[in-house]
């Protein structure tokens, strides 16, 4: 029997999604914005407070993707946002389908800025496009600067680095030069900003790169 | 590893469509190529396949073959227009050492080609 050649991409059916969502997210005039991490390096804890201090500024939605339960989606929905949970069961990222199917839960029309939390994991993340327009890490502390190098891939495709709890920076051998060289070695166009969610340090920085993102955004002008 | 076996279940979506435009059902041999910056390895991939044979795929018999060919990543860069394998430092030119390299290959998994009845 004949071979036959099919030469696709084995995304391509996530990629079709992908651009359907942004096709829908830009109908609407929602800037997304995928949020990536290892577990517990504060990627809610970050979107609480940021839902917080630009609430009065941008309409704020938040899709919470979890392995399993609600918690992340109570959370944010407590502090104002409007907020849908997608549990992947397991699976340990999320796909573009995943989010389409949660998307009625959102009222887009009422939305400026939607934030995608992704499942906690360094690896799978990466590969999936979501639909998002900006991707952005976050990276804390007690992981170690060595993180970066040992998950090129990930910050290889981040425009954005956020170095959160820099407050223990004196606790752990966390070299922040080092980071930033590291970053640059993988992806010169990306930034990193060091920062401390629970200490609310340096955050300014971060709403003013959102507020950047924003501005530049062509549909945030019409 | 959950990982591939649902990025599996995709190509093995992608395949089955394309069969039924041949008039095929069944797949004898699947050929992917695997770069070495994507984010799945073979063996998982392989184990994969043989999960999705277990749980009874339509289009995978018992004797259906999978074969990887891995691809070797590849970095150009931008400043100095010299080819190389980058390591992690994806972006670190060996030749000019600046950070200005753009990865050119092996960051995806490709579904190559495939033989059916």
């Amino acid at each position: 029997m004949a071979e036959i050649i099919l030469s696709q991409d084995a995304l391509a059916s996530n990629n079709r999604a992908a651009s359907h969502n942004r096709q829908l997210f830009e109908q609407y005039g929602v800037l997304v914005i995928n949020v990536m991490s290892s577990p517990g390096a504060g990627k809610t804890t970050l979107l609480e407070k940021t839902i917080e201090a630009l609430g009065d500024r941008y309409r704020i939605g938040v899709i919470q993707g979890d392995l399993a339960t609600q918690i992340d989606a109570d959370r944010v929905r407590a502090r104002g946002a409007s907020a849908a949970q997608i549990n992947t069961h397991g699976v340990c990222h999320l796909e573009a389908a995943m989010v389409n199917k949660v998307l009625p839960q959102l009222d887009l029309e009422a939305l400026d800025l939607l934030f995608i939390e992704n499942v906690g994991n360094l690896v799978c993340p990466s590969g999936y496009d979501l639909g998002e327009h900006h991707r952005i890490t976050v990276l804390s502390v007690p992981e170690g600067n060595d993180k970066i190098l040992k998950y090129p891939v990930m910050y290889l495709r981040t425009e954005l680095v956020l170095l959160n709890k820099i407050d223990v920076l004196p606790y752990f051998d966390f070299d922040v030069e080092q980071a930033i060289e590291d970053l640059r070695t993988i992806n010169p166009k990306s930034r990193l900003i060091p920062l401390s969610v629970k200490e609310e340090t340096n955050l300014d920085e971060w709403y003013q790169w959102i507020d950047e993102v924003y501005a530049r955004w062509p549909k945030a002008v019409g | 590893m959950s990982h591939e076996v649902a990025l599996m279940g995709d190509m093995l979506n992608i395949v089955a469509e394309d069969m039924q435009k041949h008039g095929l059902s069944k797949v004898e041999k699947l050929k992917l190529r695997v770069g070495t910056l994507s984010h799945s390895v073979p063996d998982a991939l392989e184990m994969a396949f043989e999960i999705h044979k277990a749980m009874k795929a339509p289009i995978l018999t018992e004797d259906s073959a999978l074969e990887i060919e891995v691809e070797e990543a590849r970095a150009q860069c931008v400043i100095c227009g010299h080819e190389y394998v980058p390591d992690h430092r994806v972006a670190l030119c060996p030749n000019c050492g600046v950070p200005g390299g753009k990865l050119i290959a092996g960051d995806a998994i490709r579904i190559v080609s495939y033989e059916g009845v």
